[in-house]
């Protein structure tokens, strides 16, 4: 397997956390991100591929739903996007 | 090109304009909130605004932001905002700055961050006192030099722009600079006491330019309430730049009256009362609000600044043309030329 594909594949097999800094909810383009360090508003295509965690609570995890295809190159670089952003953070018990 | 998605319906507010209380111990001549206080409806209770919380919560609100009147006048506010904050919403408390003492602040900075601006209208007493009332400037002062002591780390320092003080605003944000805020340059619209001094304070067209010219230089400077007809299209990558009434926040007033926005808190806009239904009824189903959504201003359709204002601000239009649909008085392409504009 190509390295990038390593990576794809590695990216859409981690499991992603919602910091406790940011607030997600589901619209219907997809995610609408806050970052309460900031107050900045980021706002996400993804339409039902991503599903959020609860408002609050501990461990909230983002969902994401199996893709194939060109799809899935473009959720692995979504997921990386965000996580460069700070709202969401891969889990260190994968 | 495909709609931005920022101008797409959401199915809750981002945030929530809340003027808390209509009690205020100063008389400023601008007063967004003069017209209500005068009216005494009164205000809801501990237990309605935890109510009003809970709903929030649900519809998954992520910001209030608390006015007034003077939000910290209220005996039970401390307990308003912890009880937003145990249900994941961030505050932001809009305050005349007079009424902070140590024990407040240090209160302040044990719970999760609130956000706060303090109103201050000049860089001197005499402009300052002029609009907020004689001896403000440095009671104001006073509650800063509180907040800059103890680093407190999220606060601005707000001043509505207006004829006395358009001249002091470089001046404004080095005094804001040297006690550890931010600056935030807030629009004056013709609503509440503005009225009153719409003839007096509003900027001229000259001013609208330089101020829109400053604003493109100080990127750092924040317009929460957006001078969407003024915005340069330098600061365009900031934020957004269009109104959000009814679309993306809303306004509770003290006695739980809905409106689409703080300045627009009169009887024409009234959408409902969250004491008789629930705020979420009140956003998605309202005549008033769904009205609101549908305005186009068709006569700023052809515009090449359309995309950054979207026509601007319904509320200055409101007041000064009688209509919501009218393009923003204060557009700056009707003051110069659009090559001036760029």
């Amino acid at each position: 397997m190509a390295s990038t594909e390593q990576d794809e594949e590695g990216c859409l097999q981690t499991e992603y956390l919602v910091p406790d800094w940011v607030r997600v909810r589901r619209e219907s383009f997809g995610l609408l991100f806050y970052d309460t360090r900031s107050t900045r508003l980021t706002f996400v295509r993804s339409g039902l591929v991503l599903s959020p965690p609860p408002f609050t609570g501990p461990r909230r995890a983002l969902l994401v739903d199996a893709v194939t295809g060109s799809r899935r190159a473009a959720l692995s670089r979504l997921l990386r996007s965000l996580v460069a952003k700070g709202l969401i953070v891969a889990s260190e018990t994968q | 090109m495909p709609p931005r998605l920022s101008n797409t319906p959401l199915r809750a507010p981002v945030n929530v304009t809340w003027e808390i209380t209509e009690a205020c111990n100063l008389r400023c001549s601008h007063c967004l909130s003069a017209e209500l206080r005068a009216q005494r409806r009164g205000e809801l209770d501990l237990a309605q605004c935890r109510t009003v919380i809970d709903e929030l919560a649900t519809m998954e609100v992520f910001q209030v932001n608390f006015g007034g009147g003077e939000p910290f006048l209220r005996d039970d506010f401390l307990d308003i905002l912890r009880y937003a904050h145990a249900q994941g919403i961030t505050t932001c408390v809009s305050t005349n700055g007079t009424v902070l003492s140590d024990a407040l602040v240090d209160e302040l900075l044990r719970m999760a961050p609130v956000y706060l601006q303090v109103s201050l209208d000049g860089a001197c007493p005499e402009t300052n006192d002029a609009i907020r009332g004689r001896g403000t400037f440095h009671r104001i002062l006073a509650g800063i030099e509180l907040l800059a002591e103890r680093r407190y780390p999220d606060f601005s320092l707000n001043m509505v722009v207006t004829r006395p003080n358009v001249g002091e605003i470089a001046e404004f944000d080095r005094l804001a600079r040297r006690y550890g805020a931010k600056t935030r340059l807030s629009r004056f619209r013709p609503s509440g006491g503005g009225c009153n001094t719409w003839e007096d304070y509003h900027l001229t067209r000259s001013q609208l330019v330089e101020l829109s010219s400053f604003l493109g230089e100080h990127q750092e400077i924040l317009t929460g309430d957006s001078f969407f007809a003024l915005t340069p299209d330098s600061r365009r990558a900031l934020g957004l730049n269009m109104c959000g009434a009814a679309k993306m926040t809303c306004a509770v007033a003290p006695d739980g009256g809905v409106y689409p926005c703080a300045f627009l808190s009169d009887p024409a806009f009234l959408a409902g009362d969250v004491t008789a239904e629930p705020l979420a009824a009140i956003f998605e189903s309202s005549p008033v609000f769904k009205r609101f959504r549908e305005i186009e201003i068709e006569s700023c359709r052809s515009c090449d600044r359309f995309s950054i204002c979207q026509g601007g601000c319904p509320a200055v239009a409101y007041f000064l043309t009688d209509s919501v649909g009218r393009p923003d008085p204060e557009c700056l392409r009707a003051a110069v030329p659009a090559k001036e504009v760029a």
